[in-house]
């Protein structure tokens, strides 16, 4: 086996992941909301902690550690089920069957089409403090950067948020 | 502690319940949030641990893809001025045909309130519903569209009679006449378009891939392709969830 893992071997791999498996679903359920896309996420965002030796720490710093690579994973996967469902609505268009309320955005779409108009760090910020309610030292901690970068990226959601949805009709 | 406590935060109360734990079990909303939390982990260990553990373990043992460290960044930046392509490690097989876009799309509708709604992956329906399929291949190919359900029932779609699959040409969206109503059983149940291109797909081939999927409600949700295909067979599948 290669990798910081490496000798540990595959009843190591079986033992962290029952130990921080369950706080990475968790991560995924809460921005996926959607079972199985958090599922596939959890293992894709586990295999990635192993190769990092992120999980080799500490258990507070291994969930921050989660809580970072879970989230930027998870952002991603948002970001082309946002795609995807643009591309499904085009084929759902031309359905003859298809009324055109079906192609209103619900407010969760909304709010997935505002978020993906921000880079994937003012994302994770504006998702940490807003929906996770975390502080901006925790937050910061959490994601690596400084606490006066999550408050420049937080004042440039909310400035860009309110303008954009004043615009909606 | 006063204000309500974060997700990471509340992670950590799970790890040792003595942090945070008197704010925790005073309010409500985060007594709440920690039993949706311990429920995930039920959930993870019941039905995500089985599922993905031995992927898990192989994707760990697997070597890592090649990564930029941060002394590379100086080395590629001068490559880059100097104009000089650096080529990724990890890349495609020697027999990869790359195509633009999916090979087949399946949408389903259900019709509501509100008039024929497309249904997302995993969308819940009522357990009778009407639904009608569209699909668009980006090849011509013949196609075959089944459903599995939890009993291990397979289900053939459409085309509804004949022995051969329906002819369909490339790059069209066609919505499929007649559409299925769902048996009325609770529970998940995963339709399969199968579209083969330059060959006949029968249709004994899909029903028994898709009988090899076998009982099961988790075998039902995680199964996404129809195993044991022909090379080449374009797949398309859309899980809906039948509420009573």
């Amino acid at each position: 086996m290669n990798g910081p893992i490496g000798d540990r071997g595959r009843e190591e791999v079986v033992r962290l992941y029952r130990e921080f498996g369950p706080a990475v679903y968790r991560r995924c359920m809460r921005l996926l909301r959607d079972r199985e896309a958090a599922r596939d996420a959890t293992q894709e965002v586990f295999v990635k902690l192993l190769r990092d030796g992120s999980l080799l720490g500490e258990g507070e710093q291994a969930l921050r550690w989660i809580y970072r690579v879970a989230t930027y994973h998870c952002l991603n996967v948002r970001r082309d089920r946002l795609r995807r469902e643009r591309r499904l609505e085009r084929v759902a268009g031309e359905a003859e069957t298809a009324a055109p309320a079906a192609s209103a955005p619900g407010e969760r779409h909304l709010a997935e089409q505002l978020l993906s108009q921000f880079d994937p760090v003012t994302q994770a910020v504006a998702l940490g403090m807003l929906v996770d309610g975390m502080e901006g030292d925790e937050l910061a901690g959490a994601l690596g950067i400084s606490r006066r970068t999550v408050h420049r990226k937080l004042s440039r959601f909310l400035k860009i948020a309110r303008r954009l949805t004043r615009e909606e009709p | 502690m006063t204000r309500c406590l974060s997700d990471l935060e509340l992670e950590s109360v799970l790890r040792d319940p003595e942090r945070g734990a008197a704010h925790a079990f005073s309010c409500p909303r985060c007594g709440e949030r920690l039993a949706e939390l311990r429920r995930l982990g039920e959930e993870f260990e019941r039905w995500v641990l089985p599922a993905t553990v031995e992927a898990v373990a192989a994707g760990a043992a697997r070597p890592a893809r090649f990564r930029f460290g941060p002394w590379l960044a100086p080395l590629a930046a001068a490559a880059v001025a100097a104009g000089v392509a650096l080529i990724r490690a990890g890349g495609p097989p020697a027999d990869y045909l790359g195509t633009k876009g999916p090979a087949l799309d399946l949408v389903a509708y259900s019709r509501g309130a509100d008039g024929a709604q497309a249904l997302a992956d995993g969308a819940s329906v009522p357990s009778g519903a009407g639904l009608r399929f569209r699909v668009r291949p980006a090849r011509a190919c013949q196609l075959w569209i089944v459903s599995a359900d939890a009993g291990g029932q397979v289900s053939r779609i459409y085309p509804s009679s004949g022995a051969d699959g329906a002819d369909l040409r490339g790059g069209e969206s066609v919505a499929i006449p007649g559409g299925a109503t769902l048996d009325g059983r609770p529970g998940p149940e995963r339709f399969f378009a199968a579209c083969r291109a330059g060959a006949p797909l029968s249709l004994e081939e899909v029903e028994r891939a898709a009988r090899a999927i076998g009982p099961g409600e988790e075998r039902v949700r995680a199964t996404r392709s129809l195993p044991g295909l022909p090379q080449g067979v374009a797949q398309a599948t859309l899980l809906v969830e039948k509420r009573p």
